[in-house]
């Protein structure tokens, strides 16, 4: 313990000295990248008000913290008994943009936090909580406890084992290879919700606004429920499933694409059965105005909205890639620049819109000192 | 409040009361936002209860059990036969119930895990049972209030620190309520023309839950600022 505690402090410190010291950044810009050892057990926690937090894993016991940022702005690590503690200040006032990249051990749990911050984790194999106010967040791996949670973005989450609890209040939600067999709740006001390949055998599914689709397991005793309020909802039925429940659809058409005993239960609401057995799995199919599905495997694309424009850029590519040289090297010449410029463009509006709203903060912020102050 | 029918809300889920009590229920929920709120809470509550896995304790803890019953006696008493779950309790009864099958379950799990000797100490959200968002919810005793009062009361509190809150996120916020209202007022209108219709309450109940807990999100941010 306070072998670690030590390194920590002594990282803190040679953290904040590198500040400012970087190749190829600009005046008034901090970089920071420092690595130290960390016992097994130990956990990360992050706290960054804007800009980015990006961890990988990797196969040692050792974390590495690489930042940029303004010099207004400093990254100070530290320890609180074995947790990891890596926040970001202002030097006078709110801190700003801070781009964090952190490599962690891969068992490292870690607990992610930012305000206007997009957070993006790479094979962890922990527990992971993440939570944004405004940004997106996308999770690859994780065991035990998966928390993740944003207020206006994107929540992505795939190849994990634990159990999940995903909610977004404006933004598409999409979970996909999530092996652990952990329950699974997942709720959005404004969002569609798509969880592929899933294996699970509790699974709670709610949106206000926006479709549903569940493409995994169905298992005897488990409970499976998908609602929204306005959107379709399409449930995957894998051949061998037996369950038994309920759809309801107050304004829609409600099909399913095989042999499903069906009885009418209410004007809007059918009781369903499929095979048999003893312990059937629970369903509940719910949408107020949407379509109900209910298929086969194979029988819906399922795609996320998100990485089937990137896919279909990076396919049209491997495609063009096919071709005979001259024409190929023209293409990739163009194709590279328009990807520099896209990229630039891109970038440029993220951090426009972060800084704006930073600012815009900032400066209410001020306005209202100066008013106290009169 | 009104306790005979949010005292009978369980039993309404369970299809236990009678046509005339069930329509009187039901004429009850098109004008109280409060049970309605009761209503979507406790269906999840029993969503969760019913997906609980019935777990076999480490060893048979009848004797033990039995013997501090009736210490002086050597009646033999046989337990119980394994009935299926039923959930026709009071709503007090229910959440306790719940409150009980969470630790039990969670805390035989954690038993049989050895989680206790293996736990690595500062990664408590990887190995402990983590309560389900229903047992959340129970322990802050959301059950107990009136969602119109608490809806007013949220919003009132949001208007007083929305200030501390950025101006997109407090659009963000805006618009998502306005989805939730919208969606409010449907399933009322549909409720007014269709008032016996289960799916719809309960369909309404969850809705304003989830309008709660945005509210409750939203103050909740402003108060981290």
């Amino acid at each position: 313990m306070l072998t670690t505690l030590a390194t920590l402090v002594a990282v803190s410190l040679a953290f904040q000295s590198s500040e400012g010291q970087g190749q190829g950044q600009g005046r008034g810009q901090g970089v920071g990248d420092t690595t130290f050892a960390v016992q097994s057990g130990a956990r990360l926690d992050v706290n960054n008000f804007g800009g980015e937090i990006v961890v990988h894993a990797w196969n040692q016991n050792n974390v590495r913290v690489r930042s940029s940022h303004s010099s207004r702005s400093r990254v100070d690590v530290s320890a609180s008994g074995t947790t990891v503690l890596v926040r970001t200040e202002g030097r006078r006032g709110p801190p700003s943009i801070v781009d964090l990249d952190i490599t962690v051990p891969a068992w490292m749990g870690m607990t992610l936090n930012g305000t206007y911050t997009d957070i993006s984790v790479d094979g962890a194999g922990g527990s992971v909580t993440a939570e944004s106010v405004q940004g997106d967040i996308e999770v690859t791996g994780g065991t035990g406890n998966i928390s993740l949670k944003s207020v206006e973005g994107g929540v992505t989450l795939s190849k994990t084992k634990g159990r999940i609890d995903v909610n977004s209040v404006q933004g598409d939600i999409t979970i996909t290879d999530a092996t652990g067999g952990g329950d699974i709740t997942v709720e959005s006001v404004d969002g569609d919700i798509v969880l592929m390949r899933i294996d699970a055998a509790n699974v709670d599914v709610n949106t206000v606004d926006g479709d549903v689709t569940y493409e995994g397991t169905i298992k005897n005793g488990g409970s499976y429920r998908l609602a929204t309020h306005d959107g379709d909802v399409t449930l995957v039925v894998p051949p061998a499933a037996c369950l038994s429940g309920s759809v309801s659809t107050f304004d829609g058409d409600y099909d399913a694409s095989f042999a499903v005993d069906t009885v009418r239960a209410g004007k809007h609401r059918f009781t369903l059965s499929v095979g048999r057995c003893s312990s059937p799995a629970k369903i509940e199919v719910e949408t107020f105005d949407g379509d109900i599905q209910l298929r086969r495997p194979g029988e819906v694309e399922l795609e996320t909205p998100e990485h089937s424009e990137h896919n279909k850029w990076k396919n049209k590519n491997d495609h063009e890639e096919d071709n005979d040289f001259n024409f190929d090297f023209h293409f990739n010449y163009d194709g590279a620049k328009y990807a520099a410029y896209t990229s630039a463009a891109e970038s440029a509006a993220k951090y426009a819109r972060k800084y704006a709203r930073i600012y815009s903060r900032e400066w209410n912020l001020e306005r209202r000192t100066r008013c106290d102050s009169c | 409040m009104n306790d005979i029918w949010i005292n009978r809300l369980s039993e309404y889920l369970d299809g236990e009361l009678d046509n005339e009590e069930r329509a009187a229920l039901e004429a009850h929920l098109a004008t109280c936002g409060q049970c309605y709120a009761t209503l979507g809470e406790l269906s999840q509550v029993v969503t969760r209860a019913k997906a609980l896995q019935n777990t076999e304790p480490a060893t048979d803890l009848w004797p033990d059990i039995r013997a501090r019953l009736m210490p002086a006696r050597d009646t033999r008493i046989a337990p119980a036969p394994a009935r299926s779950r039923r959930f026709a309790f009071t709503i007090p009864q229910l959440l306790a119930a719940c409150l009980a099958l969470v630790m039990l379950s969670g805390g035989v799990v954690w038993m049989a895990l050895g989680g206790g000797a293996r736990r690595a100490p500062f990664d408590n959200s990887a190995n402990e049972p983590t309560p389900p968002p229903e047992f959340r919810t129970v322990s802050n005793e959301r059950w107990k209030v009136q969602s119109d009062m608490a809806i007013a009361d949220l919003q009132d509190a949001l208007t007083l620190n929305e200030g501390k809150l950025d101006t997109a996120t407090v659009r963000i916020v805006r618009q998502n309520l306005a989805v939730i209202d919208r969606a409010i007022s449907q399933a009322q209108r549909a409720l007014k023309r269709d008032p016996g219709n289960t799916y719809l309450n309960l369909h309404l109940a969850n809705t304003m839950r989830q309008k709660i807990d945005l509210l409750r999100r939203a103050n909740a941010l402003a108060g981290e600022s």
